[in-house]
């Protein structure tokens, strides 16, 4: 991820068969109160171009071919964003008949076809708010700390 | 003329809508649901959450002496069902929003609580945690059921029941 440390962020947005809640929150990322763009994001249309690849969907299997094509395509990106939480764990598809369900599953299917799994970050919600993306894309420029870490209590035994 | 004039210039006092939000801090609007948190001091590892979550983000498992509730925030879809159902009040939505992170284990909260052996066939049934919450609402000559499992409570509730109507078998 050192690449795009000096230089604006490009990103495509990949929708893999999502309720297009999140693509409406990503496309609120670029509108006047968020404003992306005045941290050099900027929308493209063509994952070539692409640093950061914006994947929304729990990738259904009719969009698998075409999601297959366009990550094969993205030869210059260098950060998938998994938006939303279809995208990062199935979601609530999680268990039906015609989703691959998440971007992990999708990696499974990837590395049969030889192509490396990017570095991901995983920005979870339902959908996340716009904010929360762009604070996603600040941790894959390496710009943000990295707030959600993992909790593990366990109950010690007391005397009764 | 004058009228656009005045439009002009009060259109131009106005502040820019942009937010300025990686740099300063946004608040979020009342009533927002953010990630939702177990309180493991309040949890009792009853389940009801696990029963209530439409996606399947949390899930409740025993391993070794511990009974695990497990809350997957990539799966989460945050409506606040798992805060409504809990009986101890220990789920809460927060308004953390910002759960961005480069590995999916950070998104785990995991609660592992003890496990209560039932006093007559020694099988792990609830939480230590779960049967004092069932003690605290009996009576005091009743408590010691609650230690029983499911099945052993069954069986002994029969033969008392037996025993009181005076066949001995």
């Amino acid at each position: 991820m050192r690449r795009i440390d000096r230089r604006s962020t490009w990103v495509f947005h990949l929708n893999s068969g999502s309720c297009n809640g999140c693509d409406i929150e990503v496309l609120n990322m670029f509108a006047p109160r968020q404003d992306a763009e005045r941290l050099g994001v900027k929308l493209v249309g063509s994952p070539l171009h692409a640093d950061v690849i914006v994947f929304t969907g729990p990738v259904t299997l009719q969009a698998l071919p075409y999601v297959i094509r366009a990550l094969e395509a993205s030869a210059g990106a260098v950060a998938v964003l998994a938006c939303g939480s279809c995208a990062c764990g199935g979601g609530i598809w999680h268990d039906t008949y015609n989703v691959v369900g998440g971007i992990d599953k999708l990696y499974e299917i990837l590395k049969e076809r030889g192509i490396p799994r990017p570095p991901t970050v995983y920005v979870p919600g339902c959908p996340p708010k716009p904010e929360a993306m762009l604070y996603g894309l600040m941790l894959a420029r390496g710009l943000a700390r990295q707030k959600q870490r993992k909790q593990v209590y366990v109950e010690e035994a007391r005397e009764k | 003329m004058v009228a656009s004039r005045i439009a002009f210039i009060s259109e131009i006092k106005k502040k820019p809508v942009t937010e300025q939000y990686p740099y300063k801090p946004i608040s979020v609007p009342e009533g927002f649901r953010g990630k939702p948190v177990i309180d493991p001091e309040k949890c009792i590892g009853c389940g009801a959450c696990v029963n209530a979550c439409p996606p399947g983000a949390l899930s409740i498992y025993d391993e070794g002496n511990y009974r695990v509730v497990k809350l997957f925030l990539g799966r989460c879809i945050f409506c606040g069902r798992c805060q409504d159902v809990c009986p101890m009040g220990a789920v809460r939505l927060t308004d953390m929003f910002e759960l961005a992170s480069l590995s999916r284990d950070d998104l785990v909260q995991e609660v592992r609580l003890l496990l209560e052996k039932c006093s007559l066939c020694g099988k792990a049934f609830a939480t230590r945690r779960e049967v004092r919450h069932v003690e605290e609402k009996l009576d005091p000559e009743q408590r010691w059921l609650a230690h029983l499992c499911p099945r052993c409570r069954a069986l002994v509730s029969a033969k008392m029941i037996g025993y009181a109507r005076g066949c001995n078998r």
